[in-house]
């Protein structure tokens, strides 16, 4: 060995000591919190949600509980939680749509619990039988983006966008990359087969749809901007975002964005479940945040965090009132049943990748 | 290791010097082995004074290979083994299988594979030229504009590959900015959106890492080599390909560097490639992971195919270098000499230089301002006035400050760690054709880059999330550490690279030469390998950090709750349709970095000693 790289080695070491005492110290400062008697313990909060950050800030200051939020998309959330499947490290999962947690409470990891909850009628469809996860709000896929300034046509069903008026004006998102997106697929494939005829006659309609020059883009955000480029004059996006769209953006003489609900929506909720393997004390205040995401002052909360975007949802319970900038809920609408539909996403997305995109 | 006489003759002949392995550690030994118990109190110090006599023995490069399997070795194996053993992470029911092979070796994957191989090949050979090409210009003519290329070089290292699609997104896209003023990029958007585009991509996020290896072995070649040749009657062609053969070292690692970048790039695969309909073998390992539930299982098998790629380009690489001496830095090395260029010679590399410039960071550029900076460029809506509104929005946020801070903090740890391992490595893989030792870091270092950092990720929540791990006691995953650790093996793999160039060329004539006069080692390191090699390792310093500054997939996986890194809250906030403010928090990010890379190099040039600034030093 060199004298050069022993002396580095020498170095490397002595910062890796000092980088190995950090992290005793760490461990050593939460083994200590958790064996205090009578103990108040951090939740961990797996979230995508826009107001993720001010809830956990608010069930805070109410309960005295911290919680630590780690903000992400639902991908790397959902590849952290399969990473720990050994050893969980979260509290509370908090995101959208609700094939995960269907799929999530088939390995056993989800605690079942009932809120003390007054559901509205959509809140009575979405809440699982078996409680073993929880809705706290809901979207719904998809909310029809056009430009009223570029066109004239609007459609009020799916079978509307097969017609000439709409060819090749028509953009959706790739649900290879988009996560609301294959909800939105799953849900037309329900509606026009079901789970009783399979998922052909969706397929034929997509088919159908790309013949008609339907333009596929990565998410959401792609899809709105293809609009506000005049790529095309139609976007199928989630509720939140097209309503975003229409808040944020000043109407011109050649834009002017507007949202119509096509028959019929699927609900795409956002779902809050609690980690089975945490201990006794995390499991009752786990349960505490779901109650209070639930009353109303959490959702006063919610509507806060994200005012153009995950804020602009429907309420799942009782005496909550959306807000203002959101359209009537879609009275024509759908539930997919998650499990139903949940073990067929690899498939499908597969497919449409392939055939249609 | 003692500088015997033998090694040393070696040396002076101008022979590689084969790195003796050090035996395997000690601890276990010194445990094992009580002391002799006489006396209650003497018997404690014996002990204590034996086992400190014993840690003493333990030999420095024990515990740096001892630290290299904790942060690379544990984790990748942990993760190669999920696709084999699926149920001793928990990931299936199977104690032993094969069927995630059959289910990843789908006939898309092989096209991938396929594809993945001659996108790598590509990139690693046009980033190589491109880097070679820069590194002669800058350091070896008078070209005008040569001075700005450092600052370039680290603007591209922290353009994240979002901006360079977006920008070409934003000017080839029907109506987008070419077509509005008037050209039709129909043509060129069929030809971008595909292979070509995506060798582009890659091709400008590999152009740092080949230049800052390659130059900085350029840095320590003299001109003697150039004259010998001349003198001889060569002309300036040979006189090239003498240079190129000397800079060997640095060309492969290069080369080999950009060559797993590629293969492992995730961004690219399930951005461009995906939407061009263009599948490359990480867009299996995407969809095995991206789907729910997660398929590591698969993923894991494809990871095992990507290692086979990098095997290939090792042995590429061992066969090109072996047997020979690339040793060219001593005590006779001459400066070298700029070259005067002719008038046609200048506007030929200005051109060139402008051409890089425009597409490597004026394209991203473009994207960036077009996000961030002019409200609804190219669109029907907004003003399309220049609008400062998301920059006041986003400095103000505590999303950006705290998180910049942190990530800040964190990449100057990890770079000044990791320059020290790094230093460590190169020295090994320079002698990596003669010793195993060298061979298995080489193999290691490269399959660590060649493993997405989303795998790479997982393979740390693998190995530091065990509950046998816990029940020791150590409670490191979700910790800052653990992040950290995660950051300095992955900037470990590309700067040891950046650094295998100058730590081949230097003779160990000077340092023994030193030693021979009386001087102690840590004396003659730092008054003889530190002035040759504090360049470039200013240089790594500098790459570390600001790789590690806005570096994703490992941050999000691994950063503690409640800590957000800096790429994190960017990430989030372009994901909620913010691209403004995301763009806006992106380049100040990447502006706070340059100030950061000027201080440090306006640093070194004022203070530090003059003998410091010899290497690479021109006529």
């Amino acid at each position: 060995m060199t004298l050069k790289s022993r002396f580095a080695t020498g170095g490397v070491l002595a910062l890796a000591a000092l980088t190995l005492a950090g992290c005793s110290t760490t461990a050593a400062s939460t083994t200590s919190s958790v064996s205090t008697p009578n103990k108040v313990e951090p939740l961990v909060l797996y979230a995508a949600e826009g107001y993720d950050a001010v809830m956990a800030k608010a069930f805070t200051k109410k309960t005295g509980i911290p919680v630590q939020v780690d903000d992400d998309s639902t991908g790397p959330l959902l590849t952290k939680i399969a990473a720990e499947k050994n050893n969980p490290q979260w509290s509370l999962l908090w995101v959208d749509g609700d094939t995960a947690f269907a799929s999530l409470d088939k390995q056993g990891e989800l605690l079942h619990y009932a809120p003390t909850a007054s559901w509205n009628t959509v809140g009575k469809t979405l809440v699982p039988l078996d409680n073993s996860y929880d809705p706290t709000g809901t979207t719904v896929m998809a909310g029809l983006i056009y430009n009223a300034a570029a066109v004239s046509s609007v459609p009020t069903t799916y079978q509307d966008l097969l017609g000439a008026a709409y060819a090749n004006k028509v953009g959706m998102n790739d649900p290879s990359q988009s996560g609301p997106t294959y909800p939105f697929i799953a849900g037309l494939m329900n509606q026009l087969g079901g789970q009783a005829s399979g998922i052909a006659d969706g397929e034929a309609y997509f088919t159908k749809l790309k013949a008609n020059g339907l333009k596929v883009y990565p998410t959401n955000g792609d899809t709105l901007h293809a609009l506000e480029t005049g790529q095309i004059d139609y976007g199928l996006i989630q509720s939140s975002a097209a309503t975003g769209e229409t808040i944020k953006v000043k109407p011109t003489a050649k834009y002017q964005p507007k949202v119509v609900y096509l028959e019929k929506s699927t609900l795409l909720p956002s779902v809050i479940g609690i980690d089975k393997g945490v201990d006794a004390t995390q499991q009752a205040e786990a349960k505490q945040f779901v109650d209070f995401a639930l009353s109303p002052a959490g959702q006063a909360v919610m509507q806060t965090g994200d005012a153009s975007g995950d804020s602009l949802f429907w309420p799942v319970v009782n005496g909550v009132t959306p807000l203002s900038q959101l359209s009537a809920f879609p009275s024509a609408y759908q539930r997919i049943d998650p499990a139903y539909w949940g073990p067929l996403q690899a498939q499908v997305v597969t497919w449409f990748d392939s055939t249609i995109k | 290791m003692s500088t015997t006489a033998a090694q040393a003759r070696r040396a002076a002949d101008g022979e590689p010097e084969t790195d003796r392995q050090e035996p395997l550690l000690l601890v276990g030994e010194a445990i094992a082995t009580p002391a002799r118990l006489t006396g209650d109190v003497t018997v404690r110090q014996s002990i204590a004074v034996t086992t400190w006599r014993r840690l003493r023995r333990i030999k420095p490069l024990t515990l740096f290979w001892l630290l290299i399997v904790l942060i690379l070795v544990l984790p990748i194996l942990l993760f190669l083994t999920v696709a084999i053993s699926p149920s001793l992470l928990d990931q299936g029911t199977q104690a032993f299988t094969l069927s995630a092979f059959a289910d990843a070796l789908t006939g898309q994957l092989l096209v991938g594979f396929l594809n993945s191989l001659i996108i790598g090949i590509a990139t690693a050979v046009i980033s190589a030229a491109i880097g070679f090409a820069l590194s002669w210009i800058v350091l070896r003519t008078d070209a005008p504009g040569r001075r700005i290329w450092t600052g370039v070089v680290f603007a591209l290292l922290l353009t994240p590959s979002y901006l360079i699609a977006l920008g070409w997104e934003r000017l080839l896209e029907p109506n987008g900015v070419l077509q509005v003023i008037g050209w039709d990029a129909t043509g060129l958007r069929g030809i971008f959106y595909g292979p070509v585009g995506i060798v582009v991509v890659l091709t400008v996020k590999g152009i740092p890492f080949a230049y800052l290896a390659i130059s900085n072995a350029l840095r320590g070649l003299g001109h003697e080599y150039e004259d010998a040749v001349r003198v001889h009657g060569g002309g300036r062609v040979a006189a090239m390909k003498a240079v190129i053969t000397l800079l060997a070292p640095a060309m492969w690692s290069a080369l080999a560097i950009v060559f797993a970048e590629s293969i492992s790039d995730f961004g690219v695969a399930s951005t461009l490639a995906n939407d061009s309909h263009f599948p490359v073998a990480t867009y299996t390992l995407y969809n095995a992971i991206q789907a729910f539930p997660v398929n590591f299982p698969v993923a894991s098998a494809v990871s095992w195919l990507l290692l086979v790629l990098v095997v290939l380009a090792l042995f590429a690489q061992n066969r090109a270098l072996r047997g020979r001496s690339f040793r060219v830095l001593g005590g006779r090395s001459r400066p070298a000499i700029r070259h005067q260029l002719g008038r046609r010679a200048k506007v030929v590399t200005t051109v060139f230089l402008a051409l890089l410039l425009v597409t490597a960071l004026g394209v991203p550029t473009f994207g960036a301002v077009a996000a961030s900076l002019i409200d609804g460029l190219g669109s029907l809506a907004g003003t399309h006035q220049l609008d400062l509104s998301n920059y006041q929005r986003v400095i103000s946020s505590p999303q950006l400050s705290q998180p910049l801070m942190y990530s800040a903090g964190l990449a100057a740890i990890a770079a000044t760690v990791t320059i020290f391992l790094a230093a460590v490595c190169a020295r090994l893989l320079a002698n990596s054709g003669a010793s195993v030792g060298g061979r298995i870091l080489d193999l290691v270092l490269l399959a660590a880059v060649a493993l997405p950092g989303i795998v790479f990720a997982a393979g740390y929540i693998f190995a530091y999330n065990l509950p046998v791990v816990n029940s020791l006691g150590i409670h490191i995953y979700g910790t800052t550490a653990l992040l950290l650790l995660a950051y300095i093996a992955t900037a470990l793999p590309s700067t040891s690279r950046v650094l295998v160039g100058t730590m081949s060329q230097i003779q160990e004539s000077m340092a023994q030469a030193s030693r021979v006069h009386g001087s102690g080692a840590i004396r003659s390191w730092l008054s003889i390998v530190l002035p040759i090699t504090a360049r470039p390792l200013l240089t790594a310093w500098l790459l570390t950090y600001t790789a590690t500054l806005l570096e994703l997939p490992v941050s999000q996986l691994l950063a503690p709750p409640g800590s957000e890194p800096i790429s994190v809250g960017i990430t989030s906030t372009l994901g909620k349709y913010d691209f403004g403010g995301g763009t806006a928090m992106e380049v100040l990010a990447i502006l706070s970095a340059l100030v950061v890379v000027a201080v440090a190099y306006a640093l070194f040039r004022f203070v530090a000693p003059a003998g410091w600034k010899n290497i690479g030093g021109t006529r």
